[in-house]
């Protein structure tokens, strides 16, 4: 029923500017999904996925742009960067926890940025990389493009977290120590949650500098990663539909109290603090409750 | 039944000959930062454009009405992008004006270009904006090639510069004026010790200032920066002794970025600076005088124009003119630009080139900060 | 700055400063995550607010109002940044900490709370005053003290004498005071602290207040040199999160070495590799050390409860 009001959508948005808006929000579900995995799976605090959603982005731009890639492999192989970087993090990830692990992965973010913003050479830095092209030529082509890989990767996140993936994966956010005790290698399954977690947002990276068509590295700061983890919260951490929820409404609310103003950002900090206070387990487990009342 | 049919017929034929009703409205989106840090840049363009679209409606604009939409693109590609196609959706405009970042305005001029909308730019300094081949761009704020080649000539003319550390922010414009510096000062001969630049959020500029010391003899310090920034930079720069106004021999140099009442807050930090300045307060044409006293009588008799306030007002002013002289759409609005010749603004006169960037620099002067930290006039060009 | 030495000892003394200034940000952080292991996100934006505060104080009411001399004007002004710190850390508590305890948060819903109290308050400073820099002159900060080559504004001697004094007298407060032990039990073990008959919330509560007023005042003694806009916070904050871990969470000591180390590093990459690489440097010797010494300079206490 969902997937035919997705697919639906850009009909019932038809201008230019609400279209780009689909594209951006599925992109952000691919982005929350990707947190999810790590954050409310495995329960790992991770600061840092803006970064892996800015090595897809940069890496496959620069390998089309510079070396004349074609699309489809350089995505590949931003993918296969973000992952591996990723898989790296892991590394960290295995000797620490809760708050040293965040602000592991927070200066793993800002060196990331910094990274992108003084190596010139490479990623022209501030200047930014102009005349990107989308893989496909118009809006609705690329909403479908990056909507259906984003219901794919539901799917397949669906699916693991189903699986007696999924239960190692929880075993390890309950009690790390006790699930050490039944014989379950923390290290190896963080560094998968991890790795995947991190190719996802770069597979999402991918798409957003050809939806610009413009390139700067503003787009993959610390603010973001922020953006990213209360879109996993506010929709509904550890759930399957919460992150896609949460994605939705983040992206649409700026956007629709744009008629406010100056005010716009204020209502957005107070709906967002509100949204916590009272939601505990995000907008999914508010509805899951309100369903509960209802029925008789 | 015949009778109303031919009613109806009569009726139909009619139509084309009733007077129609003309919509004579021309829609201009403004794309500024009104969120976000760049908003320093945002409110000062909107009070400069709605205090015009007050003065404009007072004069005759054979009948049309000016209206002005605002969208908040946040000096981001992201949101420009964005916004400027809500408001072609929402608003079609017959001409936008926009962006102040170098970045926006870069990512939405091939959008506007295949719209076959006007880009009236007048914040951005990156010269790509008008070296990209579009037809729609016009500019009338100063790209970084025209803002620091006076500079290198006075620094080599007047100044006897042999040494050079240029300091910028780190941002498309900091990046573009640095080079623009760099560049023709090297090739006259002289030498840049170092080239520093600081992201918009470096606070404290003591520990540059003392690297700077620390390089021996320096000639003058072009610096390009926001004003936050330039009085911290210039006071630390003075406690060093590396510039004039601290003891120092340096010679603090900068361009049209700073505003008149920079050398009030800087204090005796400033005294001897020498700059460039395109909106000058102290001009006695009318033009200038009429502007600074409506914008006084609007926002508060403390408050003088900056050149932000100035270069939005001007750019509502050369929409109006160009309705003025006949533009009815966005096309009428592209010839008219196209054949301007020395109508006069605020901050000047207003000429495109063929790649829509305003030519006309006869009003930038040099000002040079004295011991009461008043501009004075200098004759150099 | 002709000779090596005398270099390096500016760049020393200019990165004591700077260390001092964001100790005076990240200590108050320090110690709301001692005591309830969470981060106030909004915390750089008190800082804020108390600058704004006694900026007005100092220039509107005092000098203009009342008519009080310069230096009377800007002590007057410390003492509403601290009563404005005050408030918010109260309102905050109240709103938000406190209710998300109630409701057996973890540590990650008052992180996203407290970051959207921290885009509230942003935009509502920037509603009231708007992007255009503010010019805070305090009387000291006009003054640039001189010992041969070296120098120093006036301001900056202020911020570390006052940051000195404000890590004393905290010490002090800890150590010696009924309510600071309390603090330092609740801060430990939360359930045996509470056992023993003291009261945790209205502890918690005045951590918060506490920590918020030296968030105020800091914002009045960095008004003068930084540059004041709705946005210093978010220039800050970061950079105070990272010092608060360098430190060792939640640990007074360790904060504060580690601030003078981040400001004496900051001075010194400035010097030999270039400002534009700051972050870069500063983030890299965090991971480095994460890797060396997970628990932060002086380790923490704590102990996990198997």
């Amino acid at each position: 029923m969902s997937l035919l009001l997705v697919a639906a959508a850009p009909w019932l948005l038809t201008t230019g500017y609400w279209r780009g808006i689909l594209v951006l929000c599925a992109m952000n579900v691919l982005l929350a999904l990707s947190l999810n995995l790590v954050m409310g799976y495995t329960g790992q605090l991770n600061l840092g996925q803006s970064a892996f959603f800015g090595i897809g982005a940069y890496v496959s731009t620069i390998l089309i742009k510079s070396h004349g890639w074609n699309f489809w492999l350089a995505a590949l192989a931003a993918i296969l960067a973000s992952g591996f970087v990723g898989l790296a993090l892991a590394a960290f990830a295995t000797r620490l926890k809760g708050h040293y692990l965040a602000i592991a992965s927070l200066g793993f973010a800002v060196i990331t940025y910094q990274v992108l913003i003084n190596w010139e050479s490479v990623t022209q830095g501030v200047r930014g990389i102009y005349g990107i092209l989308p893989p496909v030529p118009n809006t609705v082509a690329l909403f479908y493009l990056v909507a259906g890989i984003a219901a794919a990767v539901y799917l397949l996140l669906d699916n693991l977290v189903r699986s007696p993936v999924g239960d190692t994966l929880r075993a390890i956010r309950e009690d790390e120590i006790s699930a050490a005790s039944l014989g379950v290698n923390a290290a190896i399954w963080k560094a998968f949650a991890f790795g995947l977690g991190a190719a996802i947002a770069g597979l999402a990276g991918v798409f957003y500098p050809g939806f610009v068509g413009t390139l700067v590295p503003d787009a993959f700061g610390i603010i973001e990663s922020f953006t990213m983890m209360a879109m996993v919260i506010v929709g509904g951490m550890g759930t399957m539909i919460g992150p896609v929820i949460g994605a939705v409404v983040l992206t649409f609310l700026p956007e629709l109290l744009r008629g406010f103003g100056e005010l716009r950002l204020m209502i957005y900090g107070l709906a967002l603090t509100l949204v916590v206070l009272f939601m505990p387990g995000g907008i999914v487990q508010a509805w899951m409750s309100v369903r509960h009342k209802t029925r008789p | 039944m015949k009778r109303v049919l031919t009613a109806i017929v009569l009726a139909l034929a009619a139509l084309p000959f009733a007077p129609q009703a003309q919509d004579k409205v021309i829609r201009i989106g403004v794309l500024m930062p009104i969120s976000g840090p760049g908003s320093y840049f945002g409110v000062m363009g909107k009070e400069g454009i709605d205090l015009a679209l007050e003065q404009v409606a007072k004069t005759d604009l054979k009948g049309y009405k000016l209206q002005v939409q605002y969208e908040d693109s946040a000096c981001s590609p992201l949101q420009a992008t964005n916004t400027v196609k809500r408001v072609l959706d929402q608003f079609r405009p017959h001409i936008v004006i926009g962006e102040e970042c170098s970045d926006a305005s870069l990512a939405i001029a091939p959008i506007l270009e295949q719209a076959k909308v006007v880009q009236l730019n007048a914040g951005s300094v990156t010269m790509r904006l008008t070296e990209s081949g579009y037809k729609y761009v016009f500019r009338i704020f100063p790209n970084a090639e025209q803002q620091s080649a006076p500079l290198v000539k006075v620094a080599r003319e007047r100044l006897k510069a042999q040494t050079a550390v240029i300091l910028y922010e780190k941002t498309n414009a900091g990046n573009d004026n640095a080079e623009g510096f760099e560049k023709p000062f090297v090739s006259a001969g002289g030498k840049v010790l170092a080239k520093i630049d600081f992201g918009r959020d470096v606070n404290d500029f003591t520990a540059i200032a003392t690297r700077i010391a620390s390089l021996g003899k320096v000639d003058v310090l072009p610096t390009f920066a926001l004003e936050g920034q330039q009085v911290r930079l210039s006071q630390a720069l003075a406690q060093a002794k590396v510039v004039k106004g601290g003891g120092g021999q340096g010679v603090q140099m900068g361009s049209i970025w700073l505003p008149w009442g920079y050398d009030q807050k800087a204090g005796q930090a400033a005294i001897g600076y020498v700059r460039i300045v395109q909106f000058d307060p102290t001009e006695k044409r009318k033009v200038v005088q009429d502007f600074i006293k409506a914008f006084q009588a609007k926002y508060g008799a403390d408050k003088t124009p900056t050149h932000i306030n100035a270069h939005a007002y001007d750019a509502l002013l050369l929409v109006a003119e160009a309705v003025r002289r006949g533009a009815k759409d966005s096309e009428g609005i592209r010839e008219q630009f196209t054949k301007f010749k020395d109508v006069e603004v605020t901050t000047g006169k207003i000429t495109f080139d063929k790649k829509g960037q305003n030519s006309d620099l006869s009003v930038v002067h040099f000002v040079e900060t004295q011991k009461d930290l008043s501009w004075k006039g200098l004759s150099w060009q | 700055m002709t000779d090596l030495l005398t270099l390096v000892v500016q760049q020393s003394v200019n990165g004591v400063y700077l260390g001092c200034l964001y100790v005076m940000v990240a200590l108050g952080l320090t110690l709301i995550y001692g005591v309830l292991n969470q981060i106030n996100f909004a915390h750089a934006d008190f800082v804020t607010v108390g600058a704004f505060a006694a900026f007005f104080t100092a220039t509107r009411f005092a000098t203009k109002a009342l008519g009080i001399p310069d230096t009377g004007a800007y002590l007057l002004s410390l003492f509403s940044a601290l009563g404005a710190g005050a408030l918010l850390g109260w309102l905050v508590s109240a709103a938000v900490f406190a209710p998300l305890r109630r409701s057996g948060a973890d540590e990650l819903r008052p992180l996203i709370a407290t970051i959207g109290v921290s885009v509230l308050l942003e935009n509502g400073q920037l509603a009231l005053f708007g992007p255009i820099p503010y010019q805070f002159d305090s009387p000291l900060a006009r003054e640039t003290i001189r010992l041969g080559p070296i120098f120093f504004s006036g301001q900056s001697a202020l911020v570390v004498a006052v940051s000195a004094a404000a890590i004393a007298a905290l010490y002090a407060f800890m150590r010696f005071t009924f309510l600071g032990k309390a603090l330092r039990a609740v801060a430990q073990d939360r359930e045996t602290a509470g056992l023993m008959g003291i009261n945790e919330n209205l502890v918690i509560a005045l951590t918060i207040v506490i920590a918020s007023a030296l968030a105020g005042v800091a914002g009045a003694l960095l008004g003068p040199v930084v540059v004041l806009t709705p946005f210093t916070g978010a220039s800050l904050i970061v950079k105070a999160f990272a010092i608060v871990i360098i430190g060792g969470f939640g640990n007074m000591e360790g904060t504060i070495i580690a601030g003078l180390l981040v400001g004496i590093i900051e001075a010194f990459t400035v010097q030999y590799l270039g400002s534009g690489l700051i972050d870069l440097v500063v983030f890299a010797m965090l991971l480095a050390m994460l890797v060396v010494r997970p628990t932060g300079l002086i380790a923490e206490r704590k102990e996990e409860n198997v």
